[in-house]
């Protein structure tokens, strides 16, 4: 548990302090944000963010932060957001959110793991060879050419397997409201 | 290969190295690709994330606990101290701040410093930096080590500060940023070199010179020695004040206007002159244990042939050199698919550099260049360069105040010749490798187009916007298609523009640029106007803003 009293040492700057609270919170706020960028490099950076930005908000406010993990996420997703919307470019209207306030609210692990399980299904319903390519590419994360050479199939048809089974899962994710 | 699959498969390749996307900081062209990826990283999202280095949360604490401290000293502070490439953007910025764009005028203070550093060869220093509030308070930011040479290559150590320890080194054929707190070093190309640490001697001189006024306030004291001080006021932006050592007439100390509640002050508290920099400082090498980051790497090669078979073509190779310049270097960059030539002049003063490419899109000029011919075709003319499209992408040759371009395609190729030179020494390089006739719009011209209905204007509402841009606002009024595009969007819509704006940036283009007047045409259907003119009325240069001065209905 965060004592009070490290927060409060934190809060000005206190390098043991913040020692200990990212020892003790940095891995729930990182799996977080890599949940939602699903890459290392990003995450580490806007973990960073976050505390930085988590804690100059107590420096000036002097808020009672009761659940700092849940602040911290709240934060995190905020500079997520942020990203996202920088990111889109003028005059196009597609909503690349994958982030909704509500979503936020509701993602504890009940949640995620009830979107993991449809994920699977979903990943089911593929022709097998799209399955391969998916969970060969993606989860398991080999090349291009090393999955043509596991299926033994040409580069070319790896990828256009890839693609018309992303499009078949998009389809079915947007059935089920998770996209 | 379908171009999304290609691109898509890229992003996969990507996510699995645990790297951040390029889609991450800029949409994808295609809404579908979008979801396509959001697709990836929900069915990545099933298994494991990648977890960082053990030493991660330590890092991390170290790094939060710097970056409060500096918070919480300088409360909202326009000059900040960024880890590795970062600290490089910003430090162009600051100089952009501090330095802006300069015009022509000179004294002869500014002639006594110029011939002074005609005879420096090298110096070494020790700049501090301080910051001080409106109450008056100062507070040290950083304490930096610097040597230079007149040849503009250069050592910075920050000894004190939130970049402690952060070594920048440009040896004039490579340049690199070691971070001891990330145990990596960045590289980047030589030139064009963003970084040049405030109160770089050759640079302060340059800008007074350039200064639209500099005036003679005083003399005061500076670490020890007898100084003359100096008000410069340079064009766009707030006046800074100089220290001119009375022996050596060589800069001393410079202080920014107050802006924002903040001032800096840059001192060097201590500067000797010498015959070179240290050899063992501008020598290369990657400290054991560190990780060496090139995010656009170069493959140098000794020979066309050697440059053909990476590059997958046979590149032009200027037959004749323009005066006073020999090559020094050839290389294959861009996703190797890009052959770079660089040139230097005799004094090493002046820099130059031809990109070339198989033309793959659509030629589509920056929005805000100047456009001319090559050969018949359209050229893309930046003076200085503001964006990279391209074959100059991912070049850093943007942001720059002495760095323009000129870029175009021709017979299936993308050329550009990018320098510091006049323009007339890029126009010899353009003419060395191509037989057409090179046409830049002659400054200062109007050209005999008029708008079917005008556009009143009151020029006392543009010098106050232009005072606005100068100040950092609403910078898309330096771009004419913006400008045309919102005055469209208030023609259809005149109670004011709510969500996406009616006609899109992408239906407009610049069919008229020589720099001070526009002419925009807009495409498609859902739009009353056809074309737009616009002129630059305040002030003709890149930092001057566009107004609609008339247009055509459909």
């Amino acid at each position: 548990m965060l004592k009070e009293e490290t927060l409060k040492k934190a809060q000005d700057g206190d390098l043991k302090s913040i020692e200990d609270i990212c020892s003790l919170t940095w891995e729930t706020v990182y799996r977080f944000v890599y949940y939602k960028v699903q890459n290392r490099q990003e995450a580490e950076d806007i973990t960073q963010e976050t505390y930085v930005k988590a804690l100059s908000h107590l420096q000036k406010n002097d808020t009672q932060i009761e659940q700092f993990t849940g602040f911290l996420k709240t934060v995190a997703l905020n500079i997520l957001r942020d990203r996202w919307r920088k990111r889109k470019r003028r005059g196009t209207s597609v909503n690349i959110e994958a982030i909704s306030p509500e979503e936020t609210a509701a993602e504890d692990t009940a949640e995620i793991s009830a979107q993991r399980e449809l994920i699977r299904k979903a990943l089911g319903s593929l022709s097998e060879e799209q399955r391969m390519v998916v969970e060969l590419r993606i989860l398991k994360g080999y090349s291009v050419t090393e999955t043509a050479k596991i299926i033994d199939k040409k580069e070319t048809t790896v990828r256009v397997l890839q693609y018309r089974a992303l499009k078949n899962l998009a389809s079915i994710l947007k059935d089920n409201n998770l996209m | 290969m379908d171009k999304n699959e290609k691109k898509l498969s890229e992003y996969i390749d990507k996510l699995n190295a645990e790297k951040m996307p390029d889609e991450h900081e800029c949409l994808p062209d295609s809404p579908e690709l979008e979801e396509l990826m959001d697709t990836v990283r929900k069915i990545r999202s099933l298994k494991e994330p990648a977890l960082p280095d053990a030493d991660y949360p330590k890092k991390l604490a170290r790094v939060v606990s710097a970056q409060l401290s500096q918070k919480s000293a300088a409360g909202k502070r326009k000059w900040t101290w960024l880890a590795g490439a970062a600290a490089v953007a910003a430090v162009a910025v600051l100089v952009f701040v501090l330095n802006f764009v300069l015009y022509s005028g000179r004294t002869d203070i500014v002639y006594a410093m110029e011939q002074a550093y005609k005879e420096v060869k090298a110096y070494h220093g020790i700049l501090s930096i301080v910051e001080t509030n409106l109450n008056g308070e100062e507070t040290l930011q950083a304490m930096r080590e610097v040597w230079a040479d007149s040849e503009g290559r250069y050592y910075v150590k920050e000894l004190q500060g939130f970049q402690k320890g952060l070594i920048t080194v440009n040896n004039g054929e490579k340049k690199w940023q070691v971070s001891p707190a990330e145990e990596q070093v960045y590289i980047f190309p030589s030139f064009p070199d963003p970084y040049k640490f405030t109160l770089e001697l050759g640079n302060e001189i340059k800008d007074a010179k350039n200064a639209e006024q500099i005036k003679a306030v005083g003399e005061e004291m500076v670490a020890g020695r007898e100084t003359s001080v100096f008000e410069v006021l340079p064009r766009g932006g707030e006046s800074y004040k100089i220290w001119i050592d009375k022996e050596t007439n060589l800069p001393l100390q410079k202080e920014s206007a107050m802006m924002n509640a903040i001032q800096y002050r840059v001192t060097y508290t201590s500067i000797e002159f010498g015959d070179n920099i240290p050899g063992e400082l501008l020598a290369y090498s990657l400290p054991q244990g560190f990780k060496e980051i090139d995010k656009n790497p170069e493959l140098q090669v000794g020979s066309v042939e050697e440059a053909a078979e990476t590059a997958g073509f046979t590149p032009q190779i200027p037959q004749n050199v323009p005066g006073g310049y020999t090559r020094n270097g050839m290389a294959v960059t861009g996703d190797m698919k890009t052959v770079k030539l660089s040139y230097i002049s005799q004094d090493k003063k002046s820099r130059v550099i031809i990109l070339q490419k198989k033309a793959t899109d659509e030629f589509k000029p920056a929005s805000t260049a100047v456009l001319g011919k090559v050969g018949g075709n359209t050229a893309e003319i930046q003076s200085p360069v503001q964006d990279s499209p391209g074959v100059l992408e991912g070049g850093m040759y943007s942001g720059m105040a002495d760095i323009r371009s000129i870029r175009w395609q021709e017979s299936g190729f993308e050329y550009a010749v990018i320098g510091d030179a006049p323009m007339n020494e890029l126009i010899s390089f353009i003419e060395s490798i191509t037989t057409g006739p090179v046409e830049i719009p002659p400054e200062n011209e109007e050209t005999p187009e008029k708008p079917q209905i005008e556009v009143p204007v009151d020029l006392k509402v543009e010098k106050n916007e232009q005072k606005s841009v100068d100040a950092g606002h609403s910078p898309w009024k330096l771009d004419p298609v913006y400008v045309a595009q919102v005055f469209v969007s208030l023609k259809i819509s005149p109670e004011g523009i709510e969500g996406e704006y009616p006609v899109s940036y992408e239906d407009m283009e610049v069919v008229k640029n020589n720099g001070i007047e526009a002419v925009v045409e807009i495409s498609g259907d859902n739009t009353p106007v056809r074309r737009v003119y616009l002129k630059r009325l305040i002030r003709q240069d890149s930092t001057g803003i566009w107004t609609v001065v008339g247009y055509d209905p459909v």
